[in-house]
């Protein structure tokens, strides 16, 4: 049965001081899948990922593995090895002796030891380190360090808390792609928790989308960027233009003072509604083929594209486009309609997708708070 | 430029601290050795140290007694820094502030206090003939000089240690937990390694006052127990033989610093077994 659940979590709640950190998570993971947790820093990625390794007991739900409840086994009877943020490596052994940890605990004999921690430091590039301390490797040596001593266990389950989150951008573009070729290549379960919504979309078969303790979508990445369920989604993934809308009837819509024909279904007659836009799916086209007109308030070039803002009626759109525009520009934009997307409202209706306190400068101190973290 | 000023600036600020260390270390090391090395006259000789053979058996009591209280001191503060580790926050504050406690009363009193709790007369002895035991000669042993020892000594075996615990980086006793380890196997592969510096400073600050030590001997010894401290006090309240004081303090520095040295040997290699 390769179908079956090799993780689940039913209803975990678990609260520090009476403050709720997880609130009714329900989660199910395959085997051999690759699950990211997403979310913003403090929206419980990490507890949850520290619920599955037995570091924090849940105050309510239950915790299964392979279908057995495994909410009393203490952390070191559990079938799952952890990458930790900042490696967590052991100062006073070296290489060979951090990677053979696993082992010396579980007593495998020395010849055994030594010809698999030999293969294990192959498999990560980190061949004749053995003797190294490992205060003297890099950010990115220590990291390989970490996956080797924890996979040369051959857990069922890799949980891997913001293990690339230290690097710098090269090396994590690296080290995604060669996780992700660990994980096929071993055939074992990834959890792993990021911040960072490409890191999540890149790598993963599945997204758990997490805000306030709480399991905001779970989906494929293309589920979830294309069909987001509600506005915190929308905005933490990608950028997006959210919009206050109503629902006419099936397949027509209507916000920003007009109608749009959509391929959206299943609502009430007149249902209040938010609409996702995203800024790569809004065509900038002659004014008499507008759907909507506006004026370009700011311009960002990214190499690629270009960033507009556009003004229409008071809300600040992003549009994304490789046509040089300038401040002050009236442009016309065209929607098809597949390009829209409708969402029920929730409690993050209003609070995001709105670009008019816009600026490159706030998206890059709150990237660094997050760092942080 | 610049960098000469800030050269000669350090120099200066250092310049009080030198002048201080040679003062009150250095000189005092070297009349030490002066006389140790010279008769009652002055003149060179090497008689008092080549004299010191008949006071072998102190010397080695005076380690064995020194050891003795630090293995004890050891055995109880390992376990102690441990817990208090765990402890919360203010339990740990708390903790510290009991276990230092003690040292803000008179080392001379405190020592003096468990004449009164250990004398044939003393409290546990009144308490034993209570329930019709005793009484039992707890006073003037060598069992009452080495608790003596511990009492005293103890809370800079346990500072140390606790100090070093404490600074663990959580993460990795979680890793450990992670890779398999049971509580007793982290605490020997991961634990116990790293808080070895903490066991050599606690050795070290327990060993050396402890084998130097004179009244404790005196008070809880009852003079039947002669430590080397003993014999060095004498030397110098008693017989006036600076000479001969001197030289034993000599030799009893030497032996500390060869003890200190084969100690640290412990501290650079991989797991330690020190002691155990």
């Amino acid at each position: 049965m390769t179908n079956e659940n090799i993780v689940e979590l039913k209803n975990i709640t678990v609260t520090f001081d009476g403050e709720k950190i997880l609130d009714r998570i329900n989660l199910a993971i395959k085997d051999k899948e690759f699950v990211t947790l997403l979310g913003p820093s403090g929206c419980g990625k990490t507890t949850t990922l520290r619920v599955i390794a037995g570091f924090v007991s849940p105050t309510e739900g239950d915790i299964l593995f392979d279908g057995k409840a495994v909410n009393h086994l203490p952390p070191h009877k559990r079938q799952v090895n952890t990458i930790f943020q900042r490696y967590a490596l052991f100062p006073h052994l070296n290489v060979f002796e951090n990677i053979a940890f696993g082992l010396r605990v579980k007593k495998v004999p020395e010849a055994e030891i030594k010809k698999q921690v030999t293969d294990m430091l192959k498999l990560v590039n980190l061949s004749g380190y053995e003797k190294r301390n490992i205060a003297k490797l890099s950010g990115g040596q220590q990291q390989r360090v970490a996956i080797a001593r924890a996979i040369i266990n051959r857990p069922k389950v890799l949980l891997l808390d913001e293990p690339l989150a230290a690097l710098d951008l090269k090396l994590r573009k690296d080290m995604q792609v060669e996780l992700k070729n660990i994980q096929k290549s071993l055939g074992i379960t990834f959890i792993f928790v990021t911040h960072d919504q490409e890191e999540a979309l890149s790598m993963s078969d599945t997204v758990v989308v997490m805000n306030e303790g709480v399991i905001q979508q779970i989906g494929t990445p293309q589920d979830i960027y294309n069909e987001p369920k509600n506005a915190f989604v929308a905005d933490f993934i990608g950028e997006s233009n959210i919009l206050d809308g109503v629902m006419k009837e099936d397949f027509l819509t209507s916000f920003s003072g007009r109608e749009f024909t959509c391929l959206d279904s299943g609502f009430a007659r007149n249902e209040r509604v938010d609409i996702v836009v995203r800024p790569e799916d809004v065509d900038i086209v002659p004014e008499k083929d507008a759907m909507l007109l506006g004026e370009v308030t700011s311009v960002t070039f990214l190499g690629v594209h270009y960033e507009i803002i556009v003004d229409i009626g008071g809300f600040k759109w992003m549009i994304q486009t490789t046509d040089e525009q300038k401040v002050g520009d009236k442009v016309g934009l065209y929607i098809e309609p597949d390009a829209i997307h409708v969402m029920k409202k929730s409690k993050y209706s209003g609070m995001y997708g709105d670009y008019s306190t816009f600026s490159d400068e706030i998206e890059h101190l709150s990237d660094l708070e997050e760092d942080e973290n | 430029m610049n960098k000469k000023r800030t050269d000669f600036a350090q120099k200066l600020i250092s310049a009080p601290y030198i002048v201080w260390s040679a003062i009150f270390i250095i000189v005092p090391l070297l009349m030490v050795a002066y006389y140790a090395f010279t008769d009652k006259s002055g003149a060179f000789t090497l008689d008092n140290i080549s004299g010191l053979s008949r006071y072998a058996k102190t010397f080695g009591m005076s380690l064995l007694y020194a050891a003795e209280a630090t293995v004890i001191s050891l055995i109880i503060a390992y376990p102690l820094a441990y817990f208090m580790s765990n402890m919360k926050a203010g339990a740990q504050r708390m903790m510290s502030m009991l276990i230092m406690l003690p040292m803000w009363m008179n080392f001379l009193i405190r020592t003096y206090s468990w004449i009164t709790i250990l004398a044939k007369t003393g409290i546990i002895n009144t308490l034993l003939s209570k329930i019709g035991i005793g009484p039992v000669q707890l006073i003037n042993t060598p069992g009452a000089v080495v608790l003596g020892m511990v009492y005293n000594y103890l809370p800079y075996m346990v500072l140390p240690i606790y100090t070093v615990m404490v600074k663990i980086d959580k993460s990795l006793l979680e890793a450990a937990d992670d890779l398999g380890s049971s509580p007793i196997s982290r605490l020997r592969r991961v634990i116990f390694p790293m808080t070895v510096p903490g066991i050599i400073s606690g050795i070290t600050m327990v060993f050396v006052p402890s084998v130097s030590t004179f009244y404790i001997s005196q008070k809880l010894g009852g003079g039947k127990t002669m430590l080397i401290g003993d014999v060095i006090e004498m030397q110098f309240q008693s017989s006036y033989n600076y000479n001969l004081g001197a030289a034993i303090s000599l030799v009893l520095m030497v032996l500390i610093l060869i003890s200190l040295a084969v100690m640290n040997r412990f501290d650079d290699s991989e797991e330690g077994g020190i002691l155990i």
